[in-house]
């Protein structure tokens, strides 16, 4: 009963333990009777600390006993004796404030219930709180559905105390400090409400804060995307401040900390690789000669015209020259590849988006095969890059591979060159679903040749499998030459690089691989990635490799395959990535995630250029860019094949058509870096999200397709776009 | 909320797996625990499997995502539940809301399985190609859908920013967005518009870009048959002017289009004045035209100077089919030169437009009574701004010019032999110092008399 007061001068301070406190209003109950005693008692003690000469304690004791009501109970006036319920107090107290601040702080201020959430809700669990943590998870998850549906996910099956120590998305938070960088007029302010409200739950906020977080002041004023300092380094082509950019915790949620983990300004070479001298010459001389036989029709340059063409832009400083990246000598297949490659520019479709064009759609053509009686078995399907195969990897662990024009697909196996001609070829040696697969690049021959021309058809195919292994084929003989052994879990993609020699494969163990074909062990290993990996795009210079991760992760990485490093990290998708495309032109990266967002960025700066909406859900399973960085297409599980404008909203009416078009509901915390084309503040309640599949304005032409998910889109080289996908009745 | 926390797990499910292990009474606790980590562990599968599903490409989660997952965690598949079919579960009762689920596991006669005939060879994989798109539009065959079955409304840009009628424009009426106006428009159209567009904005200082233009706005101002392309034009000129009002280049570009289409016999323009005037007064009251400097002063002067003579083409042309037209006009016209609030350019603007869309009735009855009144704007401004002032001039340039015009201008005056100074003292009154005196030193007699002659009938 009269536990509550300290009985000597060992006791602890007033606050001591909640858990203590708690357990005392357990106690207290049995013993109502005895109020009239209370002051009694209390009297005595007073009488007899003050003549042992126990000043402190009795000061203490009288401190204590005026926060006891008649009945001698402690009057529940602090928060931190309500026990657990603190918690969901402070958090009410904290979001309230919030809504009815300024709109001027919203922007920011957004950033600070996650954190609060999550430390308060770690913090029941450890507390063994088990019904309180439900009802506060519960609660107050509705707003944060939306940017955090991952981490709210795990968070949900995490009940146990242990299970805390244990999951690793649980443990980043808990081991590290959440960064939240907030202007200093502002935190000033959050600080002052907190304490005048510490009765009302401030403290707890203050303690977690203090505790958890690690709370940046920075030296500007309040800022969102329209505020004047954002729109003064925007003009300037500033970014933002670089501690606004530190936001969360690596690897679990990082804001759009771009430069969080590593420095986003490493130089980087994004100019397309200079050419072997020899080759040069020899496709000249090629060219020269082609010239002569077939004068260009008029009103079109001669191929040696628009070959310097290109070799004046690809000798541009900023390429990385062939010492970094070693490729074998060019062979006189790669002259006639290159002759080619100059003639199919050339007389390519032009799609040009001029400023005055933009908003109307360019005349696209798209050639759709549909893939019938698959039974949904059809993971991935891939095109060669002379139009002439089309490869397909089924969950049944076989790659299928057909001739896109009914011819038959010779082999060179003498034993078997009698059998009867085929137009399709299965190749089976994976014991696990193929993930991916890709050609070795090649090129349309010329329409003339003689037995001396050499083939420039695709000569091998990698696959990927749930079983580790990525294998080569020999399109060839139709059989498995190669089979790399690396990863420690099922390998999600496999890409060719540019120039063939090198590829790429990604797994579920977290990191990247880069091959040369020659090594049967890989020659890059890039690891950073905190969750398993699943796309990867070759930048098309071939020195750099994109990577994006999954789950809590989501981020995009940049690797220099020449050192390894990672050299600029992209986030801001809120959900899993589901396709990464990088530009012909080398400065643009498109990625698209499994809700339906396609996201430009700026290599160079390493910040969004631009969201597209328009998808609806279920991912987006290939994006391809036009040869002149004009338009990209995008196709996805929604059936439909889309093309959008790549050039960026310059005026501000579509930039802010952009702004409200991305659904008025989405990041609380992530804030946007620097550009216009920023993510809306949040709409709390998930009312809203019937609205999702809005349609930003630059998507120029949409293509329904009929029950057939698009599970790849490519332009050519002559600017066709190619799709497929499965008919799924 | 008091009482047990909700388990998603049932714990009987863990009592009787302890059970089984011969683990015969386990504590309430352990089972709570017990159940959350299975909760936990569950979740951990379901996460695992899901990028199964997603590296499939499918949006069902299967049970070979399932024994993927358990494998990829170092956990034993379970066997036996691997089928392409979807499972069927049947469901039995153990009691009162305790239903018990299995797999309905099929009893099959051996001899029977091995004398049925074999089933029939499922279909193989075959591929088909069509056009999707040719040339930036869907073909209507079997192998696309109809345009009801696409949900078109899903497919078109919504939301702020989104121009329906430019995708129409381009060809994509196929996607059917129903423009406000059901316009068809043909290719060549289309083709001219877009033309005209980057032609008249080109601002490049050479030549021939300079030749382009004019002849944009020449055969604009020519060409028949553009009748279906006005709408679009006026839409375009409208958009333009609000959003580039910082951009002399454009604005004028803009009012000289105005002034091509109306220029245009062919073109019946009638019905759109309403839509066509607003820009032209943005372009003649406008507070803030183009950006600041000596340079742009000029230019932003000579803007007004065309946006009002625009505005007097407009209502002489438009008149008779449009009665509200030009009181309309004259009266925003004359609240902004009476607000003292306005700056100098736009009174400059208001006494054009003025005088363009009123003419000479119009400022006797309504300029010259207020003039008076007036002149402590002009001295407010001469004492700011000094009197060499730019605008300043330019407005009282304005003003006289207005007043000016009251008579014929074609009179040229004799030396200052006509007008005696009381005349000139009796104006100078009427119209203030600062506009009468100049008035005055025009020594135009007639004019005189003619504001003389206002004012008594006041």
């Amino acid at each position: 009963m009269s536990g509550h007061q300290p009985q000597g001068p060992g006791n602890g301070p007033p606050s001591a333990g909640m858990s203590m406190q708690h357990q005392q209003g357990i106690q207290q109950p049995p013993a109502p009777s005895q109020n009239m005693s209370q002051q009694n008692l209390n009297q005595i003690v007073i009488e007899y600390l003050v003549k042992k000469g126990y000043n402190k304690t009795e000061q203490t004791l009288r401190q204590e006993s005026a926060h006891v009501d008649k009945d001698g109970r402690p009057i529940h006036n602090r928060v931190e004796e309500l026990g657990n319920i603190k918690y969901a107090k402070g958090f009410k107290l904290l979001t309230d404030w919030i809504n009815k601040n300024l709109d001027l702080y919203k922007f920011e201020l957004r950033r600070l219930p996650w954190p609060i959430f999550v430390y308060s809700y770690l913090d029941l669990i450890i507390n063994d709180a088990v019904e309180d943590s439900e009802m506060f998870f519960r609660e107050f998850r509705p707003q944060f559905e939306k940017v955090h549906a991952d981490e709210l996910r795990i968070f949900e099956t995490v009940k146990l105390r242990s299970l805390v120590f244990e999951d690793s998305t649980c443990k980043l938070y808990r081991n590290n400090k959440y960064r939240l960088p907030l202007n200093k007029n502002l935190y000033y302010n959050l600080l002052t409400f907190l304490e005048t409200n510490a009765q009302l739950g401030g403290q707890v906020i203050i303690y977690i804060l203090q505790t958890y977080c690690e709370v940046r002041q920075t030296e500007r004023g309040p800022m969102d995307q329209y505020s004047f300092e954002a729109i003064v380094n925007q003009g300037r082509g500033l970014s933002a401040e670089d501690a606004d950019l530190q936001e969360g915790i690596p690897g679990a949620f990082t804001g759009v900390t771009n430069k969080d983990i590593m420095d986003n300004s490493a130089v980087l070479k994004l100019g397309l690789m200079e050419m072997e001298p020899d080759l040069a010459s020899d496709v000249r001389a090629e060219l020269e000669e082609e010239d002569a036989i077939n004068p260009p029709p008029y009103g079109k340059s001669s191929l040696v015209e628009e070959f310097d063409r290109k070799i004046k832009r690809e000798n541009s400083a900023d390429g990385p020259s062939r010492a970094e990246i070693p490729l074998p000598p060019s062979r006189a297949r790669d002259v006639i590849m290159e002759v080619q490659k100059i003639k199919e520019n050339r007389d390519r479709f032009r799609i040009e988006m001029t400023p005055e064009k933009s908003g109307i759609a360019p005349g696209v053509s798209i050639c759709m095969f549909t893939f019938h009686n698959t039974l949904d078995s059809i993971t991935c399907i891939e095109f060669s890059d002379d139009n002439n195969l089309v490869a397909v990897g089924t969950q049944e662990s076989f790659i299928r591979v057909w001739s896109l024009h009914g011819d038959p697909l010779p082999t060179i196996v003498r034993a078997a060159q009698n059998d009867p001609p085929t137009s399709s070829r299965r190749l089976i040696g994976h014991s696990a679903p193929v993930y991916a697969v890709s050609f070795s690049p090649s090129i349309e021959g010329p329409a003339k040749k003689d037995a001396l021309t050499p083939s420039t058809h695709p000569r091998h195919l990698l696959s990927c499998s749930s079983d580790n292994t990525v294998r080569l084929w020999s399109l060839e003989t139709w059989t498995s030459l190669v089979v790399y052994r690396s990863f420690a879990g099922p390998v999600w993609q496999v890409k060719w690089g540019p120039f063939g020699h090198y590829f790429a494969a990604c797994g579920h163990d977290r990191t990247v691989r880069v091959w040369a074909q020659d090594k049967i062990t890989p020659v890059r290993m890039m690891v950073g990635h905190d969750t398993s990996c699943n796309q990867i795009a070759w930048h098309p210079n071939g020195a750099y490799i994109f990577s994006a991760s999954d789950q809590a992760d989501k981020t995009i990485r940049m690797w220099s395959v020449s050192t390894g490093e990672c050299v600029r990290m992209f986030t801001g998708h809120n959900d899993m990535l589901s396709s990464l495309e990088c530009a012909p032109n080398g400065r643009i990266l498109a990625s698209g995630d499994i809700s339906g967002n396609i996201i430009f960025w700026d290599l160079e700066s390493g910040k969004q250029i631009k969201r597209c909406r328009g998808h609806g859900k279920g991912g987006i399973h290939s994006l391809s860019f036009s040869v002149e960085t004009s338009v990209l297409v995008s196709g996805g599980q929604d059936g439909t094949v889309r093309v959008w404008d790549v050039a960026v909203p310059t005026d501000p009416h579509k930039a802010e058509a952009q702004i409200a078009a991305t659904g008025g509901s989405a990041g609380t915390n992530r804030v946007d870096a620097g550009t216009g084309a920023a993510v809306p503040p949040a709409s709390v309640g998930a009312k809203k999200k019937g609205k999702e599949t809005m349609i930003t304005p630059d998507q120029l032409s949409a293509f329904p397709t009929k029950k057939t998910p698009v599970y790849k889109v490519k332009f050519t080289r002559m600017n066709l776009i190619m799709a497929s996908g499965p008919f799924l009745p | 909320m008091a009482g047990e926390p909700k388990l998603v797990w049932n714990p009987d499910n863990v009592r009787d797996v302890a059970e089984s292990v011969g683990i015969s009474s386990l504590n309430e606790e352990a089972v709570r625990a017990l159940s959350q980590e299975v909760e936990y562990r569950v979740g951990q599968v379901i996460v695992e499997a899901m990028r199964f599903m997603y590296a499939g490409k499918r949006t069902v989660l299967g049970t070979q995502d399932i024994s993927q997952a358990l494998r990829v965690l170092d956990v034993e598949p379970l066997y036996g539940y691997e089928s392409t079919r979807p499972l069927r579960f049947g469901e039995a009762s153990l009691g009162p809301g305790q239903p018990l689920f299995y797999i309905e596991d099929e009893e099959v006669d051996f001899e029977k399985l091995i004398n049925a005939p074999l089933p029939k060879v499922p279909r193989d994989m075959s591929f088909t190609a069509h056009w999707l798109a040719v040339e930036g539009v869907q073909p209507s065959i079997p192998q696309n859908p109809t345009t009801a079955e696409a949900r078109a409304n899903e497919l078109v840009p919504k939301g702020p920013g989104a121009n329906p009628a430019l995708a129409a424009l381009a060809g994509n009426d196929n996607v059917s967005v129903k423009p406000q106006v059901k316009l068809v428009v043909s290719k060549e159209l289309i083709l001219f518009f877009d033309k005209i567009r980057s032609a008249i904005l080109d601002d490049s200082a050479d030549p021939e870009v300079l030749i382009l233009r004019k002849s944009a706005f020449e055969s604009v101002r020519s060409d028949p048959g553009l009748q279906q392309l006005v709408p679009y034009f006026i839409q375009f000129v409208a958009e333009k002017v609000t959003h580039c009002l910082d951009n002399l280049f454009v604005l004028h570009q803009m009012m000289e289009l105005t002034q091509a289409l109306m220029e245009n016999p062919t073109l019946f323009v009638d019905p759109y004045v309403a839509n066509i005037v607003p820009p032209i007064i943005t372009c003649l009251l406008g507070r803030k035209l183009g950006r600041e400097g000596v340079d742009s002063l000029k230019e932003q002067y000579q803007l007004r100077d065309f946006a009002a003579s625009l505005i007097g083409h407009i209502v002489t042309k438009y008149r008779k089919s449009n009665q509200e037209l030009q009181p309309r006009i004259t009266r925003t016209c004359l609240k902004y030169f009476l607000d003292p609030g306005r700056n100098l350019g736009e009174h400059y603007g208001a006494i054009h437009g003025i005088r363009t869309s009123g003419g000479p009735p119009a400022v006797l009855t309504l300029v010259l009574p207020n003039l008076k009144a007036y002149e402590a704007i002009l001295v407010k401004a001469q004492n700011e701004r000094g009197p060499n002032d730019e605008p300043l001039r330019m407005l009282i340039a304005g003003i006289l010019h207005a007043i000016s015009d009251i008579t014929d201008a074609s009179i040229v005056m004799t030396n200052g032999v006509n007008g005696n100074a009381a005349e000139g003292a009796q104006v100078e009154e009427y119209l203030g110092t600062v506009i009468g005196s100049r008035v005055v030193a025009m020594g135009n007699h007639k004019l005189n008399m003619a504001i003389l002659e206002s004012r008594e009938k006041q």
